[in-house]
């Protein structure tokens, strides 16, 4: 397909690509610059409830980038048809399509994982990362650069999400993807980072880490 | 043009049908394996009720093999109970299991009882589907909850069919502790168990 458009394109491929050569930046702000977990802080509510194991936050980092590139992709095809009254309902119908696709799939091929995750793949469908990214992104851009951005962004959430539960799962069970690293006679798990306080304390160490690599955005920089 | 009301009515509806329509599909085509998943589900669990000893990483249809092999399941006009004959070596005993349902605190709960074939002892309770506050009545899917009903009577000291959670009568034969802090799940649990337990013990009366 990318082929395809640089034949297309003419004499602008050679420099610009099916990205108009945006691609790296947008890849590079989803992942990292303006990661959507560690720096947006969107979507947070799914990052701290299913990242008690790294198994868990895996399969739920796969849903996100799934959900993202494919709302992303057909929203940006249906950029220039959308009637802006029914923008956001017609969005919100194209997330869902994606979401209960990828739910029905847990379902039925994976049951276990469908069951620990509940019914927080679901509840992908008001994510804001992925709502942001159509509404802010896909509407503006051409679908290849859209679909670019939504797997940038579901690869940042799912990096932040791997993060939080490596450290969760390591600590809070001495385990790693249901291998035992740390024995219990050698350690003892810390049950405070498999619940709820663990989450917010390890979420809290990944921004601040986020951030201080980022260093301070220019806006803050300008201020008095 | 594009704002129109008839485009963004035809708009609506063709976006709505194209997704109505590939999920139906999508919908239909893993139907069957989503039923033969629930329905392995529910077979681990009476399995696991009654104290039948299976591999946890059994595949679906293993399982639904082995409970087809060593349970009787025995289906009256409105109540089921599956009838294990207990395993050959004689480490597991006979014992028969029935569905519990009832609200819970904050959604229905469902589990199954295992008590012995006399209807003098219970040999498990589970709870797998439930929407209690996780943390608190939450607990009632935990093993240590489930595991304390295991040999506890059916019966009080005075005779009436019934078993208690909490308070006082914890310490009873037919007592079990609470959980702390979920005192409303604990009573509607308590509730639920004992329907169950009426049923039975009213059954056999009534069938001699």
């Amino acid at each position: 397909m990318a082929d395809n458009q640089q034949m297309t394109c003419g004499p602008c491929a050679a420099s610009a690509g099916p990205c108009d050569g945006k691609g790296k930046a947008t890849l590079k702000d989803g992942v990292w610059t303006s990661n959507p977990i560690s720096i947006q802080v969107l979507g947070v509510c799914s990052a701290l409830a299913v990242t008690n194991r790294l198994e868990n936050s895996l399969v739920m980092g796969a849903a996100l980038i799934f959900v993202c590139v494919g709302s992303n992709l057909f929203v940006s095809l249906l950029r220039d048809l959308t009637p802006r009254r029914v923008r956001m309902i017609g969005e919100v119908a194209i997330i869902a399509t994606f979401v209960i696709l990828f739910d029905q799939f847990l379902k039925a091929y994976y049951w276990d994982m469908s069951k620990q995750l509940g019914p927080y793949v679901g509840l992908i469908i008001t994510n804001c990362i992925v709502m942001g990214r159509a509404e802010a992104f896909a509407l503006q851009n051409p679908p290849v650069l859209s679909m670019v951005d939504g797997f940038a962004n579901g690869l940042g959430y799912a990096i932040a999400l791997a993060i939080i539960a490596f450290f969760r799962e390591l600590l809070g069970a001495g385990t790693l993807l249901g291998w035992t690293l740390l024995p219990s006679g050698f350690y003892t798990p810390n049950q405070l980072m498999i619940l709820a306080p663990g989450a917010f304390l390890t979420l809290g160490f990944v921004i601040a880490f986020f951030n201080f690599v980022n260093g301070p955005k220019p806006e803050e920089e300008s201020k008095p | 043009m594009k704002d129109s009301g008839l485009y963004t009515l035809k708009y609506s509806f063709i976006v709505g049908s194209v997704c109505a329509l590939l999920l139906t599909v999508v919908g239909a085509v893993t139907e069957p394996r989503k039923r033969a998943n629930a329905r392995a589900e529910e077979v681990r669990n009476v399995l696991s009720v009654l104290g039948v000893e299976f591999e946890a990483k059994a595949s679906a249809a293993e399982l639904v093999t082995l409970f087809e092999e060593t349970i009787e399941v025995q289906e009256s006009d409105e109540h089921v109970a599956y009838r294990f004959a207990g395993s050959v070596d004689g480490s597991v005993k006979p014992s028969v299991a029935i569905p519990l349902a009832g609200p819970g605190l904050w959604g229905p709960v469902k589990g199954f009882l295992a008590v012995d074939p006399e209807l003098t002892t219970i040999r498990g309770v589970t709870f797998h589907e439930q929407e209690e506050t996780p943390g608190l009545g939450g607990e009632i899917g935990q093993k240590w909850f489930c595991d304390q009903f295991k040999g506890k009577t059916l019966r009080d000291e005075a005779g009436n069919a019934g078993i208690v959670i909490g308070g006082p009568g914890a310490k009873a034969p037919n007592g079990v502790d609470a959980i702390t802090g979920a005192t409303m799940t604990c009573t509607k649990v308590q509730a639920i168990l004992n329907k169950a337990i009426k049923r039975v013990v009213e059954d056999r009366k009534a069938n001699g």
